[in-house]
């Protein structure tokens, strides 16, 4: 029988962890989502799907045609085609591991990357390289379904018609031969950190001298760049030192989240811990709306985007008063004066803290802020003394390129007569002022190397398939500027040529390939004599030692900044009526490229827990202002530029202002990525569009990121958007759930989070049921650090390339159908207000994330009803699922407090995601074939009808298992040596918030962890004895701020001490 | 009132029982008899691309296992060797043989042999020869004498019950590692035991000192 737990109430008047608006007014919709394991009708077949009646009539005809096709049933026959002859390194079915690296926006990614019989399956960091430390962000993980996505462009095309690679070769022949000097030859390139594509510029340029050589990235860092010229007089890099932060400011930078770097946010992580001695780090952050790093902060100041100048300015005097630094004394003079005053001892506390500090503290201006604000954020830093200490300068990787406007301008005085675009789609993100899809029909021959046939293939007369990273041979430099490699992993699966293929072409290079054009590189970089020995040695490591950029001096140019502060530091004053749009890059698919990935596509923001869409993110007052709802869509006007975005509100946004993110809207980016054709159905309630909604046309050259004066309208129709946060809500006071406490709290007690909740009232616990044996010598579990989770959710893709976990499309996650075995469980919390109420136009919220999978429990639930043994207990304290024994009942979801079991209603991974709402026997079935190069086949591919859930990736421990018997031999040792591998999650923790290991073993970091002070257990009062622990979230408050007294101030129970009474009554109370 | 039924209709309801009894056993025995692997695999022998004997080679012959089937020892599947490792002999030996034709073709064409599999676990089975022969199970265990087989085919049934009855019971079939590959090896008995309670002798010395302990109730040592 099922127990009933009467789950304890919230207490009144005390700190609330909720995780949306709907789950602090209660909702009747939230209600639904917390008492079920789905929602209402998730698992109906309802709508258009298939009627109960209808389902009947097919079942009868399936089980006849099951009775025809019995007469024909025999043994299939099956082949076992070995090599002819053997191939290196090879052994079927064993995994190869590769060095490699992935170009992104702000250098490469040093990787290794797993493949399977040549089949790249899995991307890890490189351990050995210190920018990766064996982490990696989202797109890298994702990057291989880019590979497998069936929709890449296949074809070398002419004027749209398939042509073959040797025309193509022959027509960049051609072109070659008629260039001439270069007039009226154009490039127009991705922003790439490779020396080998610097190095066939310059052959390029020597050959082709009057040849432009333009750059464009719609997200790039020319502001970044134009501040660092104008405060250090040189292009310069400017890397921030975490290491060395003891106080950190951030103005409208997301260091943790979009504008993150693996290697920053771990020196972030080391300097919050508080164990090994480390002094906790304090974090203030000022932004528009909230970040991943603003869920992070100690404190957090509500500012409009376009205000954060007013903030640094402000700061600024009050940094200069402090330290009495002229320089910066006369930026500030030289300054525009601002008219609003923000909080004055909200400013004046932190640049007290900062200036107390000197030296071990860190300004941050994000990238999106003007120059001007920038270099006056280096200006502070300087008068700080941090330069050369927490920040420091290294050479930029390229010389300075032109830019897309200047190629523009070239391209409408019809200067340009040959155009060739590699890797960029200018069509879809170029500025809206500069129209440059129009003015390219200006160029007679316009050749395009695309990933894809996207928005810009129509204006290329030439079109080829670009290769993929783990395609092509490249290199590469981190952000640290070291040399890396990138190696092929898999010959190109559609004929694509690499950028250095296409570029070598053009430098008139005697039919190259790759791997020599990086050769000769790699020998003029590092100068070896030794080419045999170092060149092999280099792809082995997948980086030369010793290759980081050494650190450039820092020195600041006062004047310069002044100058610039003074012209170009506008400060507008916040006005009540319009709005600013902030334009800012996206969690999941960046500025677009990554559209028609399916796995981020579905990977919910990490905090509005948007999947599939991008939305107008607005506050709460603004919204009851304008009489919004989630959903509704809006027009907005800024200059002339108009587009139409459903609104979401999000708890923490500054008031008049609406963050959206680029990178949506695409109309070519393939079946995926796309806005669906029709637009009128979803009305009904039939269909659902997903694709997002276009805001490049929002974006100017002169202003890319930040527009003001902003007219906003409602439209008066709705858009469905699929937001996860509710999905998954689990019973429990917030003090069960997430724990957090203060620094000061910590040092007095270390445990002083040990009786939060209801581990206060626990009675002595009783089970009906025997607890499993577990007389393995190998105990797994796993531990979170909630202090050092970040809430970026890359452990959820990595989970989803490792575990083979289908996506299930827009429809599906709104009836709740995901299928991620981990969720990045988003709480705001705050406190109620004087009257005791809380308030609804929540404001400033303080967020936690805490990522929740099944936590293994002894004592599991779900085992105990399932009618079938398919879910039970190993030995070795996992909580196993045997597939094929699940006849889908779905008990255990039911039973299941953490709600982590995910069901597969559909054949997911079977059916295209357009196939699925179709009768069972007429829709399409089978993946794509080059979706299924991309499984893991140690890893069973889950069909329709069966619970599937996180399973501490088993495969990799029996994987471990069996090689320390196979590798033992005859020796009686078969302990598995502490902590040589770990699960997918853990592995690519960025801040190393997951541990995963054995915790028998006493060597292991996760059984040390699990006895510290911080560690507790959810729900506890269920009596579950769950393998995952978590730790107490810590924040570390200015006390001198006001409001510190209130943060992560989790109420007390008001009566506390043994409850003799309670005990003996039992039960829940 | 005239009996509608007659008399002997009175026995109807005990034919009809004794009838549904009779037929149910009919097919709950045919069902347990021929839908088991017993049944359904052992005897499987198809016709191979090449008349291949294991007899010849590895009984006659005696070449170890490992000679062909390379990676047992390091990888979860047993290769099936490439057509180099065929012509390294049989590029002197028997090199006009009319039965090798087809190595020759896929030797010069550079086109793989296609063999047809004999042994087949579901896909939702994660066997591991590795984890086998480094630990004392034979070949022989599982595949049945090959170097006795003409043409291989299947000898035991591999149904979860034949897997559990190893795993439940490893010293009916562990052995020294020397004699992993040795087809032909029994436990030497001492005085006045039979070759299965010196088996059962040897095979507990050996779980014991190799610390034995396969999963028998963990369904994620073979499911996942």
């Amino acid at each position: 029988m099922k127990r009933i737990v009467n789950h304890p109430m919230e207490e009144a008047g005390g700190r609330k962890y909720w995780r949306s608006l709907g789950q602090l007014g209660d909702t009747p919709e939230y209600r639904g989502w917390l008492e079920r394991e789905f929602p209402q009708g998730a698992s109906e077949l309802s709508g258009g799907e298939v009627s109960r009646r209808a389902f009947l009539r097919l079942m009868g005809a399936s089980s006849a045609l099951a009775g025809l096709s019995l007469a024909a049933c025999r043994r299939p026959e099956k082949h076992l085609v070995a090599f002819t002859r053997g191939v290196e390194w090879s052994i079927p079915g064993k995994a190869l591991f590769y060095a490699t690296s992935m170009p992104t926006r702000k250098g490469h990614t040093p990787l290794i990357a797993q493949t399977h019989d040549g089949r790249p399956t899995k991307i890890e960091g490189n351990p050995l390289h210190a920018v990766s430390g064996g982490a990696t962000g989202l797109f890298e993980q994702a990057s291989i379904l880019d590979l497998y996505d069936p929709d890449r462009a296949r074809e070398f095309k002419h004027a749209g018609k398939v042509a073959t690679a040797e025309a193509f070769e022959k027509a960049i022949d051609a072109i070659v031969g008629k260039a001439g000097d270069g007039a009226g030859l154009a490039f127009l390139l991705e922003d790439s950190a490779s020396p080998t594509r610097e190095r066939l510029r310059g052959l390029i340029a020597s050959k082709f001298p009057k040849a432009m050589w333009a750059v464009y990235e719609p997200l790039g860092n020319t502001a970044a760049a134009e501040a660092a010229k104008a405060a250090f007089g040189a292009e310069v890099l400017v890397r921030p030192d975490f290491s060395k932060a003891d106080v950190v400011l951030s103005l409208d930078c997301d260091f943790l989240g979009i504008d993150s770097q693996t290697d920053q946010a771990r020196a972030y992580a080391k300097r919050r811990s508080v164990d090994g001695g480390n002094k906790m780090n304090r974090l203030y952050v000022v932004e528009n709306r909230f970040t991943v790093t603003g869920g992070m902060a100690d404190h957090r100041l509500r500012a409009q985007a376009s205000q954060v100048g007013a903030v640094a300015l402000q700061l600024a005097g009050e940094i200069a008063r402090l330290t009495g630094d002229v320089a910066l004394n006369s930026i500030v003079n030289a300054a525009p004066k601002t008219g609003t005053q923000f909080p004055a001892d909200w400013i004046k506390e932190c640049a007290a803290d900062l200036a107390g500090k000197k030296g071990a503290s860190l300004v941050l201006v994000g990238e999106r802020q003007r120059p001007a604000v920038q270099a006056l954020g280096y200006a502070i830093n300087a008068a700080l003394g941090n330069l050369g200490k927490t920040l420091s300068g290294a050479k930029p990787f390229n010389k300075p390129a032109a830019t897309i406007v200047e190629l523009a301008k070239a391209l409408g005085d019809k200067a340009v007569k040959t155009l060739v675009i590699v890797g960029s789609n200018p069509a879809y993100n170029a500025p809206a002022d500069i129209d440059f899809a129009a003015k390219a029909k200006n160029a007679e021959t316009v050749v395009r190397l695309g990933d894809d046939e996207d928005e810009t293939a129509p204006l290329a007369t030439w079109h080829a398939p670009m290769a993929h990273y783990l395609e092509a041979w490249g290199d590469g430099r981190a952000a640290d500027g070291s040399y890396l490699s990138v190696q092929p992993m898999i010959l190109p699966l559609f004929g694509g040529w690499s950028e250095i293929d296409l570029l070598a072409k053009f430098a008139a290079l005697p039919k190259p390939k790759g791997a020599e054009l990086v050769q000769e590189t790699f020998t003029k970089l590092s100068g070896t004599k030794d080419v045999a020995t170092d060149w092999p040695k280099f792809l082995y490591y997948g980086f030369l030692t010793g290759s980081a950029a050494g650190a450039a001096p820092l020195t600041l140019n006062a004047d310069a900044v002044a100058k610039l502060a003074a012209e170009k530091l506008s400060l507008p004053a916040p006005d009540a009526e319009s709005f600013e749009v902030v334009l800012v890059s996206d969690a999941s698919v960046d500025d677009g490229r990554y559209a028609n990935n399916g796995w981020v596509q579905e990977f919910p923001d990490p905090v509005s827990k948007l999947t599939w869409d991008n939305a107008a993110w607005i506050s709460p007052k603004s919204a009851k202002k304008l009489g919004l709802e989630n959903g509704d869509v809006i027009e907005v006007s800024v200059s002339g530029a108009k587009i139409e975005i459903p609104v979401l509100i999000v708890p923490g946004s500054a008031d008049n202002s609406l963050t959206i993110a680029l990178g949506y809207g695409r109309t070519a980016a393939g079946r995926v990525g796309s806005v669906a054709a029709t637009t009128e159905r979803y009305v009904f309630g039939d269909d659902v569009l997903s694709g997002g909604f276009n805001a490049y046309p929002l974006a100017t050259s002169a202003e890319p990121y930040i527009r003001i004066g902003a007219k906003v309208r409602s439209v008066g129709r709705s858009y469905l958007l699929a937001v996860t946060q509710e999905h998954g809500s689990l019973e429990g006071r917030g003090g069960d759930l997430v724990r957090e406490g203060t620094l000061k709290q910590y040092t007095e007690n270390p445990k002083f989070s040990e009786k939060f909740g209801m581990d206060a009232h626990i009675p002595e616990n009783r089970s009906l049921y025997a607890h499993p044996p577990l007389n393995d010598i190998h105990q797994w579990g796993m531990t979170v650090d909630l202090n050092a989770c970040t809430g970026c959710g890359v452990c959820m893709v990595a989970c989803q390339a490792e575990n083979n976990i289908p996506i299930v499309g827009k429809r599906q996650v709104i009836d709740g159908r995901e299928m991620h075995w981990i969720r990045a469980d988003r709480y705001f919390a705050s406190g109620p207000n004087a009257d005791g109420k809380y308030d609804q136009d929540m404001d400033e919220p303080e967020m936690v994330s805490q990522p929740m999978m099944c936590q293994h429990c002894e004592n599991a639930p779900c085992e105990t009803v399932c009618p079938v043994n398919a879910t039970v207990h190993s030995e070795d304290g996992l909580n196993v699922m045997a597939y094929n024994r699940c006849i889908g009942t779905r008990y255990c979801a039911n039973n299941c407090p953490f709600k982590v079991r995910r069901f597969n209603f559909f054949d997911y991974n079977e059916r295209q995601l357009t196939e699925l709402r179709k009768w069972n026997l007429i829709s399409d079935r089978g993946m794509e074939d080059t979706l299924k190069m991309s499984k893991n086949p140690n890893v069973t591919v889950r069909m329709r009808g069966v619970m599937e859930k996180c399973t501490f990736c088993v495969q990799r421990v029996q994987e471990a298992k069996i090689a320390t018997k196979a590798n033992g031999r005859d020796s009686a040792n078969v302990r598995i040596p502490a902590d040589s591998f770990t699960s997918a999650c853990a592995q690519v923790c960025p801040t190393g918030a997951i541990v995963f290991g054995d915790i028998a073993n006493p060597e292991s970091a996760v059984a040390k962890i699990r006895t510290g002070p911080r560690a507790y257990e959810l729900l506890k009062y269920l009596n579950l004895s769950t393998r995952v622990l978590y730790l107490t979230r810590l924040r570390n408050p200015n006390p001198r701020m006001p409001g510190a007294e209130t943060a992560a101030a989790y109420s007390q129970p008001k009566h506390h001490g043994p409850h003799g009474a309670d005990a003996k009554k039992g039960g829940a109370h | 009132m005239a009996n509608i039924f007659p008399r002997s209709s009175n026995w109807l309801p005990l034919k009809i029982v004794l009838m549904a009894l009779v037929l149910g056993t009919g097919v709950s025995a045919g069902m347990w008899y021929y839908f088991t692997p017993k049944y359904t695999r052992v005897g499987y022998q198809p016709v191979q691309p090449v008349q291949f004997s294991h007899k010849i080679h590895a009984g006659q012959l005696g070449m170890d296992c490992r000679y062909c089937h390379s990676f047992v020892e390091v990888a979860a599947h047993s290769n099936i060797p490439t057509t180099q490792v065929c012509m390294n002999c049989h590029a002197q030996v028997q090199p006009q043989n009319p039965k090798l034709a087809p190595v020759r073709e896929s030797w010069q064409t550079g086109k793989p042999i296609a063999w047809t599999q004999v042994h087949k676990s579901p896909d939702y089975v994660y066997f591991n020869h590795a984890a086998h022969v480094n630990r004392g199970v034979s070949c022989v265990s599982c595949h049945g004498d090959v170097s006795e087989m003409e043409v291989v085919h299947h000898e035991k049934s591999h149904s979860m019950d034949f897997c559990l009855t190893c795993h439940r019971n490893p010293e009916n079939e562990l052995r020294p590692l020397a004699e992993v590959t040795n087809l032909k090896w029994q436990a030497t008995p001492n005085e006045g035991e039979s070759v299965s309670e010196a088996q059962v002798r040897i095979g507990t010395e050996l779980k014991k000192a190799w610390n034995i302990n396969p999963p028998d109730k963990n369904c994620a040592g073979c499911h996942r």
